[in-house]
């Protein structure tokens, strides 16, 4: 007997947006094929965007078309966010409004109310129960490798079984991944591997993904008409197969990790990203903090406005470990996600009226330690003042961009003005990027702050003491570090005070570390200058230029600009970032490291100190 | 370290200064916020508000703290205005509800009456700058302030219009100085074949004439001119 299969399409989330008219008419021909051969009946999951091209290209007939196939039966609309978000990392209000407008556009184009919920990153927390039934969903599609770790199996696992939260109930619906994958890969013993699945004339889902360059779309199509043809296969709707089907069991508690967002498979919940990757992570604190802020001061229609503007930061691929643009990796993506976070904080910033300084002491990162949130009308930073005093976020507000959104293959976070003591010893250019790389000689003691609040603007002093270790002896120093905020500029200022709190002289050189995220999407050779003059830096080789009194990238793709300007002649270290490629060699330029640094020959009891200001701006 | 106990936020934009305290506050934090609070409140700042909305307190301590706080900012000739709209802490302050300015929100409180809040940056630019003045006084020197610059307008207008007269004066002055340049023009072409017959003399052009002193220098001249012709 031939296998029954529920084929479940759809498009990956990072299917390129710029080419989207052409992907969308593609798939609208491949789709209406499908439904011409009268021989497949399939289930079809499109996110917010896709939906809304498809019904502004010019084939009124094909979703003529479509409305029929939904009405008889051979074609099934799932459900699921707009953007198609991996929801239990987010507030509940904000999986409500994905979920919300996503059901609108269906029930707007095709008068449907989707009954079936899908999220290409299979991800599932048990809360999702409760969240879905209040949507009216009667079943939502997960991973099969969750449901096998939920029963306690590893033998495959098909038809439906129900879970139970907080007296919410849900259907779940494993996806086949093996089957899956031996279908869309030609695995001609696909039909040995299926038999356990359709045992007892059950349905197994298979789901595929619909290639996203539009050239690819109608081979794709043809294929898959061709396989069902040729195999004889009975085909049907995974809302009609769960229709059909008797539930197989209960299970008490489910939760999945997802797939393809680049996790190990020993990862439990998706949250593991959070944990593993900074960058994916400070996006997802930016994004937390802004809806915090909102839902505070803002009501009524100005409140669901403003949390619009969020939905586009909540795609799945800002929370991605995966590159060609595919996730966080590749620096455009970062760039893309900080643009949607920082618009939407622009525009918070008009509507509350905001134009002074705003320091907020509060566990931003949501870890159980406080750091500074600062920002005026053109910059906003992150101050971890425990960890040394350094800034975990840099935005150009203007610029709508992170300055400091370099990604470290070794899973640390970008900092700034993180502080470096190094010893006195011969420094090549590649010999002291290697120790800023390896993070030795850091100083990162925790400092307790200050706020002091004058006519010109606000300082925020750090104070602390850091014990240096040089060459077998400790060191004590006494360090204050001042933030400078100016209300009306677009800079601040960093002061450094350093008193040698030992009998003995500490000799070496002591500098401030920046990972700025700059010129990772495009650069010129004019994009560095040092003292206004471009620096001939050939985006390989690090190098130190001496004695300069100012520093500046201007980036013209992100069309962000910083500049450091010293009080007092300053080495500078320019160092590449790189990153594993697709290639797996380290060799995608991740971002820009710079690292201002002086000589120190401090005497017992004697200060050392240096300022530099920070501007930022637009290009 | 004390200051990890407390969320505190702090928004200044030109006079006004607004504090938040968030999260459940108990004894071990008392003195992490009082010591946040006094340092907050020193710098410039006209009305501090401090909005509790999201605080809740476990201890009745706090009450002490922020009676503490109003006398230093009023020792500063500043306002602190309490915001807040629960009734939870409508009656954790019950007893003082008299003694302290309790509004919803800063727009509220901004609606409140614009004559409070003058006197209130009357006072405190009064502490700042050493200079204090009663209304009665105040009042005068807005009225003489006013009618100087009431005056000045009126000058200014007054003189304006003298200005545009002189300009359209000058611009008729100019159009008809053109116009008899015009006219001197066409003069100076219809006499041109005349001159060229030496019918005509044209003196203006004898750059030499002035020197001549003597006819027969001039006779001489003359001779001289004909024969070149």
């Amino acid at each position: 007997m031939k296998p029954t299969l529920s084929f479940v399409l759809q498009l990956p989330p990072s299917t390129a947006y710029a080419k989207l008219e052409s992907v969308v008419e593609n798939l609208l021909k491949g789709v209406c094929m499908m439904l011409d051969s009268g021989k497949v009946k399939f289930s079809l999951f499109l996110d917010g965007p896709t939906l809304e091209v498809a019904t502004k290209v010019p084939r009124p007939l094909m979703l003529g078309k479509l409305r029929r196939a939904i009405e008889d039966g051979s074609l099934e609309l799932l459900g699921g966010g707009f953007y198609d978000p991996m929801l239990p990392l987010f507030p509940t209000e904000l999986q409500s409004m994905q979920l919300k407008k996503h059901g609108k556009l269906l029930w707007k184009y095709f008068g449907i109310e989707p009954s079936g919920y899908f999220n290409s990153s299979m991800v599932w927390e048990m809360e999702m129960t409760e969240l879905l039934e209040k949507h009216r969903f009667e079943y939502a599609l997960v991973q099969e490798a969750s449901l096998q770790d939920a029963l306690g199996r590893t033998t495959p696992v098909s038809g439906w079984y129900t879970v139970e939260d907080k007296g919410s109930l849900m259907r779940v619906v494993p996806v086949s991944q093996k089957l899956s994958d031996a279908i869309s890969n030609d695995d001609f013993q696909w039909e040995q591997i299926a038999e356990p699945y359709c045992r007892g004339g059950k349905a197994a889902v298979v789901g595929l993904n619909i290639p996203p360059q539009p050239g690819d779309i109608i081979p794709f199509f043809e294929r898959l008409i061709e396989f069902v043809e040729m195999n004889e296969i009975s085909t049907k709707t995974v809302a009609s197969a769960v229709t059909e089907q008797n539930a197989e069991g209960r299970v008490s508690f489910l939760l999945s990790s997802g797939r393809k967002i680049g996790l190990p498979a020993a990862a439990k919940t998706c949250r593991e990203l959070l944990i593993r990757r900074p960058e994916v992570n400070l996006l997802h604190k930016m994004l937390l903090a802004q809806f915090r802020r909102a839902a505070a001061l803002l009501k009524g229609r100005e409140r669901d406005d403003f949390f619009e503007m969020l939905l586009p930061a909540m795609s799945p691929i800002y929370y991605r470990d995966m590159q060609d643009s595919e996730g966080m990796r590749t620096p455009m993506v970062r760039w893309w996600g900080t643009r949607f976070l920082l618009q939407a904080a622009n525009r918070l910033t008009d509507l509350v009226s905001f134009d002074g300084i705003r320091l907020d002491i509060a566990d931003f990162m949501l870890e159980g330690y406080k750091s500074i949130w600062a920002e005026n009308h053109s910059y906003s930073f992150l101050l971890n003042y425990r960890d040394g005093g350094i800034l975990n976020i840099l935005n150009a507000k203007d610029a709508e961009n992170s300055v400091l959104g370099a990604w470290r293959d070794d899973g640390n976070p970008a900092v700034g003005f993180l502080d470096f003591m190094i010893p006195n010893v011969e420094l090549k250019a590649e010999k002291l990027d290697q120790i800023l790389s390896d993070r030795e000689g850091m100083l990162t003691a925790a400092y307790d702050y200050q706020i002091k609040r004058h006519d010109a603007g606000t300082d925020i002093a750090l104070l602390s003491d850091q014990h240096l270790v040089h060459g077998g002896q400790t060191f004590a120093i006494h360090a204050e570090k001042n933030f400078e905020l100016s209300s009306t500029g677009s800079q601040f200022s960093v002061e450094y005070k350093l008193l040698n709190n030992s009998p003995e002289t500490i000799k070496g050189f002591f500098g401030t570390l920046l990972d700025t995220g700059l010129l990772a999407c495009g650069h010129t050779d004019k994009d560095i200058l040092i003292d206004g003059v471009p620096l001939k830096f050939n985006f390989r080789d690090p190098l130190i230029f001496p004695d300069a009194c100012s520093f500046e990238i201007a980036d013209k793709t992100t069309t962000s600009r910083i500049e450091l300007v010293f009080e007092k002649k300053t080495s500078v270290l320019v160092s590449p970032i790189f990153g594993a490629s697709a290639q797996a060699a380290p060799e995608a330029l991740q971002g820009i490291r710079v690292f201002p640094f002086w000589k120190m020959n401090l005497a017992g009891e004697s200060e050392f100190s240096v300022l530099m200001t920070v501007k930022i701006s637009k290009r | 370290m004390k200051s990890d106990l407390i969320d505190i936020q702090v928004e200044s934009r030109g006079n006004d200064v607004e504090l938040t305290l968030s999260g459940s506050l108990g004894l071990p934090q008392l003195s992490a916020v009082k010591e946040k609070l006094d340092m907050l409140v020193e710098g410039p700042g006209c009305f501090y508000f401090l909005n509790l909305q999201n605080a809740h307190f476990t201890s009745d301590r706090y009450l002490e703290v922020f009676l503490e706080l109003l006398n230093r900012v009023k020792a500063q000739k500043s306002a602190l205005i309490l915001i807040f709209e629960s009734a939870e802490l409508h009656d954790y302050f019950s007893k003082y509800l008299s003694i302290f300015d309790v509004y919803e929100n800063r727009k509220a409180y901004k609606k409140s009456g614009t004559k409070k809040q003058l006197q209130q940056i009357g006072l405190h630019y009064g502490l700042r700058s050493g200079i204090t003045v009663s209304s009665g006084v105040a009042v005068a020197l807005i009225s003489l302030i006013l009618g100087w610059m009431i005056t000045l307008f009126i000058i200014i207008s007054s003189q304006g219009h003298e200005i545009s007269d002189k300009q359209a004066q000058i611009i008729a002055l100019q159009n008809q100085k053109e116009r008899y340049i015009k006219e001197i023009d066409k003069l100076e072409s219809s006499i041109g074949p005349l001159r060229k017959l030496g019918v005509v003399q044209d003196t203006t052009r004898l750059s030499s004439f002035g020197l001549i002193q003597d006819w027969v220098s001039y006779l001489e001249y003359l001779e001289n001119t004909r024969r070149e012709k």
